[in-house]
């Protein structure tokens, strides 16, 4: 059977990853949020005390979906999709091995590729990581959570095959 | 044609109507809930914005001027905000000539210019004569050597390229057959969810018990099958005559570097294909047609236009299978067909035919609650199980050197034709019941329009997929020919 990509990302993907998703990850909270505000609000003129308004179980149960949400994308993902990445490139094309459940092996032949560009978020940028985005006529795929160094060279490397191939002709 | 010049008058209507068309839906809204709320004043806002559209057609129509200088066509336009189009020759992709019904009653014709990607935009000139076009197409034809001595020999060379070297029609009698055979299962099924969402104002009590009594002895379900089947004739009617309006006097020609499509009964369109604009062929048997062995043939092509997703062209409207591979041979030589080496394997017909039965999971128990015969969903079954059982027989990948042939089948059976250095990705999927079974998912990613448009196969074996997986990704020296001249327009 066919070899698996060579290259790995960066181990410091995973710890990038996770404080995205915790800071992203609050977003989850929002309908429990949401809906112990506007029950509150309902309730805020009657004489009963306040929390009195909140149909707890739904509450708590909003509230711990959101939660396992929270810790998953935060604390598990991150590994799993870690563990899956990988990644190769040689002068016929960039080769992708990535997913989480569902396996998923991408190959983009080189002459097809139309540019190359590394990308950094903040929280890349703390860690000092860049992501390379490759495009093609069709499709953009993105190699993430590379170190700096790296990612440059790779996107020499990459635009530097292209335009051999392309002379080539 | 270094001089300004300026559209036929003709074309400030064309612009009235154009956003008339545009904002149809709009105008229907406002009328609809205009005549209902208030006395007429609506009418005055109406007739206001006709004067407004009108005025900016004609000033439209007065500032709008465009000439062919240097190496350039250049279009300057607007009222208040003035633009300048200056579109380069040898960026030029398509030139597309259209005649609409407005503009045939006064001899003329609307062409787009449309540049390859990367932003640009569609240059429209909607009203010039005939002539006055066919001139603005020889003249942005003519690749500017910068030597004027050879200018004879370029006018040769250009009559040659204009040669055309065979023609495919769509005969009446085909034509007739297209249109009775296109039932369109996408517009039945929008047509009767827009209809559902009327639905429910439309059963009332006081309507149900009008209906019976006007047919008396009926139950619920029948009216409602009477329904489902009057919309059913009513789209395809529709589709009918979308067939006959659009494929009349259907005209493929071929010339030495493209293809120029000519059809249309009220609104004739000329649409030209240069061919390394190509990305992908495709055959599509319809399930009403394939049973008699008639499909209809797309190419994709990609770039220009920013705003289609994808860009299909029809190249033949209904051809018989058998035709298919003399057809191909014809007018798109490089097109060949390979045989079929991978199917996907035994184990996967399982899979195969319970896909489409799995939202059935869901909608049974739903339909079987709240309707009175729910249980008769039951019947779906059988049907989906025969589309899984079809779509297994109809997997199917081949390749050799330069050309990768894929079948499936959705609910229409598609052949997939795609050279290999046109593949611009190719991917290989598996989820953990898949893995456990050594079954991928396979799909090539051709550019179509702006975006790409994908072909997949599924549950190929393990090996298969890798076979091919390697053809596109392994071996050395992919694509030579023709990619210098398509990249270098597109490309950074």
């Amino acid at each position: 059977m066919n070899q698996e990509p060579a290259s790995r990302i960066h181990k410091n993907a995973i710890k990038a990853w996770t404080v995205n998703a915790l800071l992203f990850g609050l977003l989850w909270f929002i309908p429990a949020i949401f809906y112990a505000g506007i029950a509150i609000s309902q309730n805020f003129n009657n004489e009963t005390p306040w929390y009195n308004g909140i149909d707890w179980p739904l509450f708590l149960s909003l509230f711990l979906i959101a939660l396992i949400l929270y810790i998953m994308m935060a604390w598990v993902l991150p590994n799993l999709r870690w563990k899956r990445w990988k990644y190769e490139v040689s002068d016929n094309g960039i080769d992708m091995l990535r997913g989480i459940i569902i396996k998923k092996r991408t190959v983009i032949p080189i002459n097809r590729v139309q540019h190359v560009d590394t990308r950094q978020g903040p929280v890349y940028r703390k860690f000092e990581l860049a992501s390379v985005a490759i495009s093609t006529a069709a499709t953009t795929h993105e190699i993430p959570a590379l170190d700096n160094e790296t990612a440059d060279e790779l996107r020499n490397t990459i635009s530097m095959l292209v335009r051999k191939v392309k002379s080539d002709v | 044609m270094s001089e300004f010049r300026k559209q036929h008058p003709v074309a400030g209507v064309t612009q009235v109507i154009d956003s008339i068309k545009q904002n149809f839906i709009t105008l229907l809204i406002v009328l609809f809930i205009g005549s209902s709320n208030t006395e007429g004043y609506f009418l005055y806002f109406l007739a206001a914005g006709l004067v407004i559209s009108l005025f900016g057609g004609i000033f439209g129509w007065w500032f709008f001027r465009f000439r062919i200088f240097e190496d350039e066509l250049q279009i300057e336009k607007g009222i208040f905000v003035k633009k300048k189009l200056y579109l380069s020759k040898d960026r030029i992709q398509v030139i597309d000539i259209t005649e609409g019904i407005l503009q045939r009653l006064f001899g003329l014709v609307k062409v787009e210019v449309k540049t390859a990607g990367g932003g640009t935009e569609t240059a429209t000139i909607s009203a010039i004569t005939r002539e006055e076009a066919e001139e603005l197409r020889t003249e942005l034809r003519k690749r500017n050597n910068g030597n004027s001595n050879h200018f004879e020999d370029l006018e040769e060379g250009q009559e040659k390229k204009d040669q055309i070297l065979s023609i495919w029609k769509l005969s009446t009698k085909d034509l007739v057959y297209a249109a009775f055979t296109s039932g369109n299962f996408g517009l039945i099924a929008s047509i009767l969810g827009a209809v559902s969402g009327q639905l429910s104002e439309m059963i009332n009590e006081e309507n149900i018990r009008f209906i019976y009594q006007i047919m008396p002895g009926y139950s619920d379900v029948t009216i409602y099958v009477a329904l489902i089947f009057a919309i059913i004739v009513v789209s395809w009617l529709l589709s009918f005559l979308g067939v006959i309006f659009t494929y009349s006097d259907f005209r493929l020609h071929k010339t030495e570097e493209e293809l120029i499509i000519t059809r249309g009964l009220f609104e004739k369109k000329h649409i030209t294909v240069p061919y390394d604009r190509i990305q992908a062929v495709r055959f599509v048997e319809g399930v009403i047609r394939q049973p008699f062995g008639y499909g209809m043939i797309y190419v994709e092509s990609a770039g220009f236009d920013q705003n289609q997703k994808g860009r299909s062209i029809v190249l033949a409207p209904y051809i018989s299978a058998r035709a298919v591979s003399s057809f191909l041979n014809e007018f798109l030589t490089e097109y060949e067909e390979p045989e079929y080496g991978f199917k996907p394997p035994k184990k996967a017909l399982f899979r195969y035919i319970r896909r489409p039965n799995y939202f059935l999971l869901l909608l049974i128990p739903v339909l079987w609650y709240f309707l009175n015969r729910g249980w008769l969903s039951l019947m779906l079954i059988p049907v989906l199980t025969i589309l899984g059982w079809m779509r297994y027989k109809d997997a199917a990948v081949g390749f050799n050197n330069d050309i990768l042939r894929m079948r499936y089948r959705t609910i229409s059976r598609t052949t997939a034709i795609m050279k290999k250095n046109r593949i611009q990705a190719v991917d290989l999927s598996q989820n953990p019941f898949q893995i456990r079974k050594g079954l991928v998912n396979f799909s090539a990613t051709a550019a179509s329009g702006a975006g790409g448009m994908n072909f997949g196969v599924e549950d190929l074996g393990n090996e298969d997929s890798f076979r091919i997986y390697d053809w596109v990704a392994g071996e050395k020296n992919i694509g030579r020919q023709h990619e210098g001249e398509e990249q270098n327009g597109t490309v950074t």
